[in-house]
């Protein structure tokens, strides 16, 4: 007597994906030798899946997050020369059109934005040139770039609300935000600038 | 000390605010994300990769997947099932890009074949360990994560057949190598 391949046998664990296992079904309905060995294919799976979950040696999350971070600098770069030229844009409007008295200070307003933005995009640059997230950095020098970058990250998401504002209230909170995320690129920069430095890359 | 996990479901409170927080760049939402699913994605890719290190890459390049493209998650799936799939994806993917020992052949000629050999019986994980990586994957993608022999063929770029003959070859060497007596 031939029995199933093992082929076979897996076959007829799963008839829906394999339309020619009929006649293997009817052997296996008069083989106890076949219906021993589907049972073990049966335990070995059941064996499988009850393997101790295998967890991973260390936390990795702040290397995950420094990637992620380098990830969103790479793509705010791009999208910040896009926003740059925006708002030049805007400033051009406002001296074109604008009434010349409010033009006067929300130009002034707008101007003072205009250079946060471009001191921001100056630091952003020198950052990406010192490639980061390619260094070898301590637990507390990743602490503290960490508590940085997520100061970073919730001054953009409020820049990202303010845009949504009314012009004049709208100028005021970016031009706060604007400099709260110089002082910061400013002090990440700093960091990895002394840790540099002091180990000698 | 390890736990079994149920691989089908993860919780995560809230998912869907999480997802839609993550998605507007919130680093703590990510946060919660990678610590929800880190020790289900690194199990995955240990038990396909052959080291620990290419295990943390893989987990790292999957959470980094997951926040680039957390965008097009649409929902349509469970936030597991689409995190498996990239960690899926990213575990063949090390397995492709290191040119590992994936063929059977090739793997024939460094396991023992003495007669003594044949008759040493180990447990499951160290024969799970011992197969071909490319047997080993689909094992594992097939029997405990659940995809069909269509998927795994997508995921590979290979046949349904490549699967299946996969599996089957594996089931006949862990059958050996477990102990259990073959059919005549």
């Amino acid at each position: 007597m031939t029995h199933l391949t093992m082929e076979q046998l897996l076959n007829v664990r799963e008839p829906a994906s394999s339309p020619g296992s009929y006649s293997a079904q009817q052997h296996l309905e008069t083989c106890q030798v076949c219906q021993a060995e589907l049972e073990r294919l049966h335990q070995r799976t059941a064996q499988l899946k009850a393997l101790p979950t295998l967890r991973p040696p260390r936390d990795q999350w702040l290397e995950v997050r420094s990637q992620v971070v380098a990830h969103r600098r790479r793509r705010r770069a791009v999208w910040g020369g896009v926003g740059g030229l925006a708002l030049a844009a805007s400033i051009a409007m406002f001296l074109v059109l604008g009434d010349r008295n409010v033009a006067a200070a929300e130009e002034e307003s707008s101007r003072a934005i205009g250079t946060a933005m471009a001191q921001s995009q100056m630091l952003e640059s020198a950052l990406g040139r010192f490639r980061p997230e390619r260094r070898v950095t301590d637990g507390r020098t990743a602490t503290v770039v960490a508590g940085l970058e997520s100061q970073i990250a919730e001054v953009d998401r409020q820049l990202q609300v303010a845009g949504m504002m009314r012009q004049r209230a709208r100028d005021e909170a970016l031009l706060d935000l604007w400099r709260q995320r110089v002082g910061l690129m400013d002090a990440l920069v700093n960091v990895h600038l002394t840790r540099a430095t002091h180990a000698g890359l | 000390m390890t736990r079994v996990l149920a691989l089908e479901s993860f919780p995560l409170a809230n998912a869907d605010a999480v997802v839609a927080r993550a998605r507007s760049g919130d680093p703590e939402a990510m946060e919660q994300i990678f610590r929800a699913f880190q020790t289900p994605v690194y199990n995955l890719a240990r038990r396909i990769c052959r080291t620990v290190e290419d295990a943390e890459d893989v987990l790292q390049e999957t959470f980094l997947e997951v926040a680039k493209s957390i965008g097009r998650f649409r929902g349509e799936g469970s936030l597991w099932g689409w995190v498996r799939t990239i960690a899926s994806n990213k575990a063949l993917m090390r397995l492709r890009r290191n040119k590992y020992r994936d063929t059977d052949e090739l793997h024939d000629e460094v396991l023992p074949t003495r007669k003594e050999d044949r008759h040493l019986r180990m447990d499951l994980e160290a024969a799970l360990e011992r197969l071909p990586e490319m047997s080993r994957a689909v094992v594992w993608l097939h029997d405990v994560e659940g995809y069909t022999h269509g998927e795994i063929g997508a995921m590979m770029g290979k046949s349904v057949s490549f699967s299946k003959s996969q599996l089957a070859r594996a089931h006949v060497r862990l059958r050996g190598w477990l102990g259990e007596e073959a059919i005549a």
